[in-house]
C-alpha cells in the first residue's frame, strides 16, 4: 500500500528529558520538574512515575523521596525546553511532505510512500533525533491523525516496538486486542466527562467507539465526536490543527517569590506582566478588546486581606504594549491597598479578535492619528530589538532592567539555562 | 572649515561624477557585498544539532584548547579514532581524545602518555565531536 501516511511524534516525559540532556547524572533514577513558583509536579520521569509520583502532586508531598529514593528535583527551566522543541521541531520539518506542531512536544508529520519505506523513515526519526539532539520520541503511523494518536499510544506502552509503531503493520489479533483492553478516554479528544457518558451507552473501549453508529454519537454529543469515530474508521476527518492554546484569552498570572506592598513595586509587576501579555497578543496575531488586572493577598497570612481586580474596556482591538502597559498600571495603581502583602498578579487580555478595531479613540487627549504614538509599528519595533538582541534588551518603563526583580518567579531547583545564556553554558572538564 | 564634500583625490576626474549620493561615493563592490562574515553560518554547520560548551581546565592544551574557552560541539559529525569528543563519563561532561584500539576503547589528555582504557563498569555516553575552539588570546 503507497500513499501519505500521519505520524504523530513527540518526545517522552519532554521536560525531565530536556533536563537530561546535559546532565547525565539524571539518568535511571526518578526526576520530577516543578510548576511556576516550584509549587507542584508538572513532569516526571518514568522512574519517578513508577514511585507513584502524580502529577499536580505538590511539592513538599513528594520532598521525602529525595532522600529516600534518590529523587531529583529541578524547577521547569522554559528557556531550556524552548530551545531543544524548536531544534525538534526544525529536525522533523526536514522528514514529512507536511509537518503540524501541535504542542512543546507534539507534532504531526506527513509521511509519503509505502508501509516498509514510512516504517524506516519513522524509525529515523526517531534515531535521529536521539543523536542529533538527545532526546527520546515515539513516532505512531496510521492514516488519520486520530488513529496517529492511538498508534503513538501503542508505541510508547509496549516497549518491544522500539519507540515506533506503524499501524498498518501489527499483526490484526493483537491490534484488535489492544483496541479491545484501551479505554475510549484514552482517544484523542475524549474529555472525562465524554467518557462517563459513552460509558453509560456500553462504549468503553477504543473497538467500541470505533464501532459506534456515527449518526447515533452526533445526535447524542456533537459532530466533533462523530469526527472521532469516522478517523477511528480510517477516514481523514480533522484538518489542520493549531497550536494548543486557550482560545478565548491571553493570560498572565503568577504568584510572586517574596510578597509586593509599594505602589513602585506593583507598577512593576504589571508593566511587566502587561507587556508579556501583549508579546503573546503580537505572536499570535491578535487584538484585545478588554484588559483585566488583577492582584491577591495569600488566603493563609494573618494580615489584611485584598483582591483587587478591574476590567478596562479598550477603545478598539490593540495589541499596542504601550496602551496595555499604561493602562494596566494606572488600573491597579488606583485599586490596591499600600502596606498589604500582595503575593500574586495579573494581567488578562480577552474578547480577542483577528483585526485591529477601525477608528482609533482619543486616550490620553492626542489626536487619533498622533504619529507619536502608533500602537502597530511600536509593538513590531520592541519585537525586533527583543529578537535580535534578546529579551531583556528593551522594555517599556520598568519591564527593560536586566536584572530579575525580587518578586519574580521562584525557580530555586533550576538548572542552567545551557542553550540560551551564554553566562550558563554547561561546563565540561578538560 | 568648508561644507563636507566627498572625498575626491588628486588627479580624479573634474567632469561631471555621476552616481554620487547623498552618503557619498557609493562602493565600487556594492553589488558583491552581502553584508560580511555571518559566523553562525561559518562556524555551525547545523544548528539543530550543535550545542556550545565552556571548558574547564588545562589537561587539553596540545588540541589547543585551554582552561575558559568555549568549544562547539557538533552532535552530528561521527566520532573516529583521535576525534576530540565530549563524553560523559560516570556523569561528568569531559573533552577528550577518543582512541579506537580494536575493541577497547580510551581516553586521552595531555597529562598521560597514554590513554585510560575504558572499563567493563564505566558508564560512558559521547556528547558530540568538538569541531571549533573559540580561543580566549589574553
Amino acid at each position: 500500500m503507497s500513499g501519505e501516511h500521519v505520524a504523530l511524534v513527540d518526545v517522552n516525559n519532554f521536560y525531565v528529558s530536556c533536563e537530561r540532556v546535559f546532565d547525565r547524572s539524571l539518568m535511571n533514577r526518578p526526576v520530577v520538574v516543578l510548576s511556576n513558583n516550584d509549587g507542584c509536579v508538572v513532569a516526571r520521569s518514568q522512574e519517578a512515575k513508577d514511585l507513584g509520583i502524580g502529577t499536580g502532586e505538590p511539592f513538599f508531598k513528594v520532598q521525602r523521596y529525595m532522600q529516600t529514593h534518590n529523587l531529583a528535583v529541578r524547577s521547569s527551566n522554559y528557556e531550556l525546553y524552548g530551545d531543544i522543541s524548536a531544534r525538534v521541531m526544525e529536525l522533523l520539518g526536514r522528514f514529512g511532505t507536511w509537518h503540524e506542531v501541535y504542542s512543546i512536544d507534539e507534532s504531526f508529520v506527513g509521511l509519503e510512500g509505502g508501509l516498509e519505506q514510512v516504517r524506516t523513515t519513522a524509525a529515523q526519526i526517531r534515531s535521529s533525533i536521539d543523536r542529533l539532539i538527545g532526546v527520546p520520541v515515539c513516532v505512531g503511523v496510521s492514516s488519520t491523525k486520530t488513529l496517529a494518536k492511538f498508534a503513538n499510544h501503542v508505541a510508547k506502552h509496549n516497549a518491544n516496538l522500539g519507540g515506533v509503531c506503524v499501524q498498518d503493520l501489527m499483526d490484526p489479533d493483537v491490534l484488535a486486542r489492544i483496541k479491545s483492553l484501551v479505554p475510549a478516554t484514552d482517544v484523542w479528544g475524549v474529555g472525562r466527562k465524554t467518557g462517563a457518558k459513552l460509558a453509560g451507552m456500553g462504549i468503553e473501549s477504543i473497538a467500541d467507539l470505533e464501532a459506534a453508529d456515527p449518526m447515533l454519537i452526533r445526535r447524542k454529543f456533537s459532530v466533533v465526536l462523530q469526527r472521532t469515530v469516522f478517523e477511528l474508521n480510517g477516514q481523514r476527518c480533522i484538518g489542520p490543527v493549531e497550536e494548543r492554546r486557550d482560545k478565548g484569552q491571553v493570560m498572565f498570572t503568577r504568584s510572586f517569590s517574596s510578597p509586593v506592598r509599594t505602589r513602585e513595586a506593583m507598577e512593576e509587576v504589571m508593566s511587566i506582566y502587561a507587556q508579556k501579555a501583549a508579546a503573546r497578543l503580537a505572536k499570535e496575531g491578535r487584538y484585545a478588546s478588554l484588559l483585566t488586572v488583577m492582584a491577591g493577598t495569600s488566603r493563609f497570612a494573618q494580615g489584611e486581606a485584598s483582591f483587587p481586580s478591574t476590567q478596562v474596556r479598550l477603545p478598539k482591538p490593540t495589541r499596542d504594549p504601550i496602551l496595555l502597559t499604561r493602562l494596566a498600571v494606572a488600573a491597579m495603581n488606583g485599586l490596591m491597598h499600600t502596606g498589604v502583602d500582595y503575593v500574586r498578579g495579573g494581567v488578562i487580555l480577552s474578547g480577542l479578535s483577528d483585526s485591529p478595531g477601525e477608528a482609533q479613540l482619543d486616550l490620553f487627549g492626542q489626536g487619533g492619528n498622533d504619529p507619536e504614538h502608533e500602537p502597530v509599528n511600536v509593538s513590531g519595533v520592541v519585537q525586533d530589538i527583543s529578537a535580535r538582541f534578546g529579551a531583556k534588551a528593551i522594555g517599556l518603563g520598568r519591564a527593560g532592567i536586566a536584572q530579575a526583580p525580587a518578586w519574580s518567579m521562584k525557580r530555586e531547583h533550576i538548572s542552567q539555562r545551557y542553550t540560551t545564556e551564554w553566562d550558563e553554558l554547561p561546563l565540561v572538564k578538560a | 572649515m568648508a561644507d563636507a564634500q566627498p572625498y575626491v583625490p588628486e588627479g580624479a576626474s573634474q567632469g561631471p561624477v555621476q552616481a554620487v549620493s547623498a552618503m557619498g561615493f557609493p562602493s565600487p563592490a556594492r553589488d558583491y557585498f552581502d553584508g560580511g562574515f555571518d559566523l553562525n553560518r561559518l562556524l555551525v554547520k547545523d544548528r539543530v544539532s550543535t550545542f556550545i560548551m565552556r571548558v574547564g581546565g588545562g589537561s587539553m592544551q596540545s588540541a589547543g584548547i585551554y582552561d575558559g574557552d568555549e568549544i562547539i560541539v557538533d552532535r552530528s559529525m561521527p566520532v573516529r579514532h583521535n576525534s576530540v569528543v565530549v563524553l560523559t563519563l560516570n556523569g561528568q561532561l569531559l573533552v577528550r581524545r577518543w582512541q579506537i584500539d580494536g575493541q577497547r576503547v580510551g581516553l586521552l589528555c595531555d597529562e598521560s602518555t597514554l590513554p585510560v582504557v575504558l572499563a567493563e563498569g564505566d558508564d560512558v555516553s559521547v556528547f558530540g565531536v568538538v569541531t571549533r575552539c573559540l580561543h580566549h588570546v589574553r
